[in-house]
């Protein structure tokens, strides 16, 4: 991999990201608490520092693809971990005998094939591993701000953008699959002619909704996070981190594919 | 902080690569294990339901053969017990019939010789009489005590010991 663009820029800006804003932003709330600050301007530095922690820096840029964005480079490392680590777990596999490792890489493929299998119907079963992969990356994208350390990618709005799009076409694409085309036209119509603008928005709404409440939930989280790490940079922010990004990261990795499969039931039906 | 750019483009780029590698990686193999692993008991179950129903099968049948078997011997020990009588029967007429007839024979000989024996003698003490008597005549008999005894002598040393019985008797 090389760097392109301008390499002074470039420096300024992997030192901005390496040095990292946390520290930076609760000095400022230092600085901020002492009594010769002015309560105006600090929340000015505050709001200010939040909207670069906030801001997704582009890391490098490519000819011709432009910039590539934080959120894209920590889901590579994502994928490689997931590749990887898939690599490791699938290498010994056996029918008879199967060690702990397996059992449990069995039990939870076999949870999410039942679960989606569940939801979309066995003779669909085609879709199941697109929606494991979804659930898969957005689980390790949602929490891997408190086990690793990295920004969200889901924090990012391209990124849940690019999530809902793939899972409109989907849905859409899984309707036409099943019930033809023709089908899939007319099924605006239904039940009476006059929904047909409802319904043709409704594909839109889906995926903005998918979208939108991921997005929206990350960034709450996020923000809510660093807010309070401004303030109580010790434990307290521990539980808070739990449930912001471990127990919501993964109810909205649930929610976005449990939604996904319940949107194609619909179109499949 | 929400603005959309190429970004869109890479995630769904990132995104189906991830959705192959996944599938190649992790999803593929866990299922083709699982699915064998279902393959394997079904079969196993099968294989245990079948061997169960031949089992089953095999064991009416000896269980038939061996009702047959056991009234097949009940017919043949009864057949054998009649036929044992039958021939006992018969071997028990055919021995009293022998018996009978062996000492029908006997009296009949007995009979015969007697008959015989009685007829000798009748013809010997007729003859001894005749004999006697001509003596008798002949002589002249002067002495009717010495020839009753010589007369007797005679016949004691003729007869034996029978009419010896008889003369006692």
């Amino acid at each position: 991999m090389e760097w392109f663009g301008d390499p002074d820029e470039v420096f300024s800006e992997n030192k901005k990201s390496q040095s990292g804003v946390r520290p930076q932003a609760c000095i400022l709330c230092r600085k901020g608490a002492s009594p010769s600050g002015k309560g105006g301007s600090n929340t000015g530095d505050l709001t200010e520092r939040l909207m670069e922690e906030l801001n997704c820096e582009t890391v490098f840029t490519l000819p011709v693809l432009g910039g590539i964005s934080e959120s894209v480079v920590v889901t590579w490392i994502i994928m490689a971990v997931l590749v990887i680590a898939s690599i490791i777990l699938t290498r010994n596999l056996r029918v008879e005998n199967p060690g702990k490792v397996q059992i449990a890489l069995e039990a939870a493929i076999g949870w999410a094939q039942d679960f989606f299998e569940g939801i979309i119907g066995k003779e669909n079963r085609k879709y199941v591993p697109y929606l494991i992969t979804v659930i898969l990356y957005l689980a390790a994208a949602n929490t891997i701000a408190p086990l690793c350390g990295f920004k969200p990618p889901t924090k990012d709005l391209n990124v849940t953008a690019g999530l809902a799009i793939m899972s409109m076409f989907v849905i859409e694409f899984s309707g036409i699959r099943k019930n033809g085309l023709k089908h899939w036209v007319k099924h605006f119509a239904e039940p009476v002619p006059v929904v047909a603008p409802i319904m043709v928005l409704e594909i839109v709404i889906r995926p903005l909704s998918l979208c939108m409440r991921l997005f929206g939930n990350m960034l709450a989280g996020f923000v809510v996070l660093e807010l309070l790490k401004c303030f109580v940079p010790l434990i307290i922010p521990i539980p808070v981190s739990f449930y912001f990004d471990i127990f919501d990261g993964l109810l909205q990795a649930y929610v976005f594919v449990f939604l996904t499969a319940i949107f194609m039931t619909e179109e499949m039906e | 902080m929400i603005k959309l750019d190429m970004g869109i483009v890479y995630t769904i780029i990132n995104l189906i690569v991830l959705y192959f590698l996944l599938r190649h990686f992790l999803i593929g193999p866990v299922t083709q294990i699982m699915e064998k692993r279902k393959q394997m008991i079904e079969d196993g179950f099968q294989n245990a339901q079948k061997m169960q129903d031949e089992a089953l099968q095999m064991k009416q049948e000896y269980e038939n053969a061996l009702s047959g078997a056991k009234q097949e011997s009940v017919q043949i020990v009864e057949n054998a017990r009649k036929s044992a009588k039958s021939e006992y029967d018969r071997i028990v007429s055919e021995a009293g019939d022998k018996a009978g007839s062996i000492i029908e024979s006997a009296k009949e000989t007995v009979r015969v010789e007697r008959e015989k024996t009685m007829r000798e003698m009748q013809s010997e003490i007729a003859g001894l009489a005749m004999a006697s008597a001509k003596k008798i005549v002949g002589d002249g008999a002067q002495n009717g005590r010495e020839l009753y005894d010589r007369f007797l002598r005679e016949a004691s040393e003729k007869t034996g010991e029978g009419s010896e019985d008889e003369n006692r008797g």
